[in-house]
């Protein structure tokens, strides 16, 4: 079926394109406007609205065996609209295409519990999704780099995790830092060294930003730095861009690291010079992590991290799993609250400050800073100023003396967002057919139409495509469907199966491979989709 | 193959009991999805079927999973999987009875008798607490385990003890058992990675909750972690099903938009024996199990081959077992995740699985309007 977009606002930067036009697309793909007078079986005047690729969020968590315990744990954060911390799957894909999301990363999946993660996903309707595989705590991992082993089998055991679990990116999540609490170690560092292996954290990383180098996976390493949430923790992250950011790296939830110990609380926010870091390392990408005001839940694989937040929970209980590590522990962002506000302004002067869209990254860490749900008005408090004035008015004024927050100007324009949630996005992760509308891109198209609530226009895409289906007319849905999910498969050297059952079979007493995805068992074999490694 | 399928224990093709399934379900006001004991698409089958006509879902070992996740998700907990507890744990509490039918191969899988694998200069110690009267351990274990007390009904006041004990509390006890529980207080607390494992299934919830409050004592100074074993059936593999179609775990009810979840309301054997419940569907796809219900209640039967039944099922088909006779998902409590299992095609024989005779179920049904249940 031929279907024509007339007369909106076509922002693609990728194909440097910003102005009134058409876009056209048949079968799923974009393709170049047809020479011969041929006329299109479906045409949507889309005149005043702004047209876009799909949106493309990089880290979010939903999906895995920590996400549905959450919900299991906190049944009563799966259904408010605005807050759903941890909604069921077939509401997760509703809410992201309503807002013209159509790809989502889960970015935190041990190889261990790959096969629940991908059962999650291929229910959730609409969107394309793929997953980070987490490494970096595992012992079989820390004996090769204490053995000192290649950097061939470094790689060789990343790009055999990767196909066992059926992974888009290796993410690394306070490397060591949970093989270092099973030894009972309450603080980790990026120098401490994990007990018995010798091993730092920076070591740990480092080899593992090299095996994704070697294996060709396009996505970098992508990192969660130790020392989440601390007072003081700037000097962490400035500490791993200094390591690690002379190659190409990704800082996850950057806003979680961007804090000082200034002020008359001791605490402040840092993000002025972390951005100035983040400025001076062209290698280097992030995304935020924004804090948003309201209850959530916190889903983390950084279990000694989660284990000391337990205090904070509210409500009062938390789980810690002690396996690859991971905790889930409640929380509530209050906007009376100093700390948070700190928290707020400093994500926001971190998407403010950053000015280069193509290496900043839109999230909330779904749901640890926020839920998804509250995109909308974030994306609002970037696109005005006058709002973020009126917010700044709500916090408690003693935040407001320790970020920079209430003297920035700048606003977000349309082509920044594009770049940001759409183009971008897609060249970090390697998807050459998304993130863009040139003829050849997948027909996964947004179309807003700008009015005076800038959040309520996010809210409810005026239409939809997904794989050139209409799949949102409105903000509403009008029909179910499945999207794919995206995985590389790097080449590696089978001889690692060998190995690694061997060490499986004598530590865990079963074979590596009973814990791989096997697309045939889920049922969902048509929907995996390969991303070309590079040569 | 010849698929087995009775009505009123009739053989018929496998196309009436569809249809005589649909039309039961059809004209009953309140279905209950029962036994469950499925693959997770199965699982995900009788929601979806349950959700077409606002029925209740619920597991034969709901009550045990029920135990455990109502410990967790009131008071949390800090766990650890199989893996690592056979890997690294020196200290390794079993409490209470049941790990021979629980977890048969515990000891094995587990290598109780031998060194964690990770920590091979380590000598492991083993303590029973409240046994009961078949101790896990094999007659010919190489390792000394510490037997405390006997009976379940002791383990809440050990725990008890154990705790005001680590806590440099003053306690009162039968001597009998002070000075071991004083013993195995100064083992858990000179543990470097400790394990505490126990069934559901034998205990009560309140021991589990003590349990987990002593695991999260000991954690103020080393590390320790609980190993909930699994309930049978596949209830986890259910349970996280259920988490993320719906939010809740098991015993859901569709009547309405949100489902419910209610552990008491919407227990099946409590809905049919107070005749709330209508009909049954009774899945049973591992072994050749009966619902355990007195009260003669109209069921269509998915189970698997032989199953003999206290009367006769209104519908009877004959399922194939998850991962004997087609590829699976479900939770295997020796990895401590859900994991696939796969068959190879000789070995396939042409008997469906549970989610292939509930699609055709759904598939028959006209889209109504869910009724109360």
């Amino acid at each position: 079926m031929l279907t024509r977009l007339t007369g909106g606002r076509v922002i693609d930067p990728a194909n440097d394109r910003d102005g009134p036009g058409d876009v056209w697309f048949e079968d799923g793909v974009v393709i170049a406007p047809p020479q011969s007078d041929r006329q299109p079986d479906v045409a949507y005047d889309m005149t005043g609205a702004i047209v876009l690729a799909g949106g493309i969020d990089i880290h979010s968590h939903i999906a895995g065996a920590n996400v549905n315990t959450a919900r299991l744990l906190l049944p009563e954060l799966r259904s408010d609209p605005n807050m759903a911390a941890v909604p069921a799957s077939a509401e997760i894909g509703r809410l992201y295409i309503q807002m013209g999301f159509t790809t989502v990363v889960e970015p935190a999946i041990s190889p261990h519990v790959a096969v629940q993660a991908h059962l999650e996903l291929a229910s959730i309707p609409f969107i394309d999704t793929a997953i980070l595989t987490v490494l970096g705590n595992e012992d079989y991992l820390l004996e090769l780099l204490r053995g000192g082993e290649s950097k061939t089998a470094i790689a060789d055991y990343a790009g055999r995790m990767l196909a066992g679990s059926h992974g888009l990116g290796v993410k690394a999540i306070n490397p060591g830092g949970a093989a270092a609490f099973k030894e009972n170690v309450r603080t980790f560092g990026l120098d401490d060294v994990v007990p018995r292996y010798g091993l730092s954290s920076r070591a740990i990383a480092r080899a593992l930003q090299q095996a994704v180098l070697d294996l060709g996976v396009p996505h970098p390493l992508h990192i969660h730095c130790n020392n989440l949430g601390m007072p003081g923790n700037v000097e962490t992250a400035l500490a791993t861009i200094d390591a690690l950011g002379d190659l190409p790296l990704h800082l996850a939830h950057l806003q979680f690291y961007a804090y000082g110990n200034d002020g008359p609380r001791g605490f402040s926010s840092a993000a002025p010079r972390l951005a100035e870091a983040v400025k001076a390392h062209r290698q280097v990408t992030v995304d935020i992590g924004q804090v948003m005001f309201g209850q959530t839940v916190t889903v983390s694989s950084d279990v000694l991290r989660q284990f000391n937040a337990r205090g904070q929970a509210h409500p009062r209980k938390s789980l810690i799993m002690d396996g690859d590590g991971a905790g889930i522990v409640p929380y509530r962002y209050r906007r009376t609250n100093f700390f948070n506000a700190v928290q707020w302004a400093a994500g926001l002067e971190l998407f403010l400050l950053l000015d280069d869209p193509w290496r900043v990254f839109f999230t909330t860490d779904h749901p640890n800073g926020a839920p998804f749900t509250t995109y909308p008005d974030l994306f609002a408090l970037l696109l005005s100023r006058d709002l973020r004035a009126q917010w700044i008015g709500t916090v408690p004024a003693e935040a407001m003396t320790v970020t920079t927050l209430p003297s920035i100007a700048r606003e977000y324009s349309w082509p920044e967002i594009a770049i940001m949630t759409r183009a971008a996005p897609a060249r970090l992760l390697g998807l050459a057919d998304r993130g863009h509308l040139g003829p050849g891109a997948r027909a996964d198209i947004a179309v807003y139409r700008p009015g005076a609530d800038l959040a309520a226009m996010f809210r409810h895409a005026e239409l939809v495509f997904k794989d050139g289906r209409l799949a949102v007319r409105q903000g509403t849905p009008v029909e179910t469907l499945f999207g794919r999910t995206l995985s590389v498969r790097p080449g590696f050297d089978p001889a690692i199966d060998t190995r690694l059952s061997g060490w499986y079979e004598r530590a865990f007493g079963t074979l590596a491979g009973a814990f791989d995805v096997v697309p045939d068992a889920l049922g969902v074999a048509d929907r995996f989709e390969t991303v070309p490694c590079r040569q | 193959m010849n698929i087995p399928a009775r009505i009123n224990g009739r053989a018929v093709p496998l196309d009436d009991a569809i249809a005589e399934a649909a039309r039961l379900i059809i004209a009953s006001r309140c279905t209950v999805f029962a036994g469950l004991a499925t693959d997770v698409a199965g699982g995900a089958a009788a929601i979806e079927v349950a959700r077409q006509v606002g029925g209740v879902i619920d597991h034969m070992h709901a009550d045990a999973a029920l135990r455990d996740l109502d410990v967790m998700r009131r008071a949390g907990w800090v766990v650890t999987t199989p893996a690592q507890a056979r890997a690294r744990a020196d200290v390794v509490v079993l409490a209470g009875p049941g790990f021979d039918t629980a977890w048969p191969r515990l000891w094995d899988d587990l290598q109780l008798d031998r060194p964690p694998p990770l920590f091979p200069q380590t000598a492991r110690r083993v303590v029973h607490l409240c046994p009961g009267r078949i101790a896990a351990a094999p007659a010919d274990a190489k390792l000394s385990v510490l037997t405390i007390g006997e009976d379940a009904a002791e383990l809440q006041p050990a725990l008890g003890v154990l705790r005001a004990l680590l806590a440099g509390r003053p306690v009162r006890s039968d001597a009998a058992l002070l000075q071991p529980l004083h013993e195995c207080a100064s083992l858990l607390s000179s543990a470097r990675f400790g394990v505490a494992v126990w069934s559901a299934e034998w205990l009560d919830a309140l021991s589990i909750e003590m349990l987990c409050g002593l695991i999260d004592d000991l954690n103020a100074k080393t590390r320790f972690a609980g190993l909930p074993v699994a309930p049978g059936g596949n209830a986890m593999g259910l349970a996280h099903v259920g988490g993320w179609m719906t939010g809740f775990p098991l015993r859901i009810a569709f009547a309405k938009d949100p489902p419910e979840h209610d552990p008491w309301r919407f227990d099946a054997a409590r809905m049919i024996d107070s005749g709330e419940a209508e009909l049954a569907v009774w899945i049973s796809s591992f072994a050749p199990q009966p619902p355990p219900w007195r009260r003669a209640v109209p069921t269509v039967s998915l189970v698997a081959f032989g199953t003999k039944f206290r009367s006769t099922p209104a519908v009877e088909i004959g399922v194939g077992r998850p991962g004997v006779d087609h590829a699976s998902v479900t939770f295997d409590f020796a990895l401590g995740t859900l994991a696939c299992k796969q068959i190879s095609m000789e070995e396939r024989p042409a008997v469906p699985s549970v989610a292939e005779i509930l699609h055709r179920i759904g598939g028959a049904l006209p889209d109504a309007s869910p009724r109360p249940c």
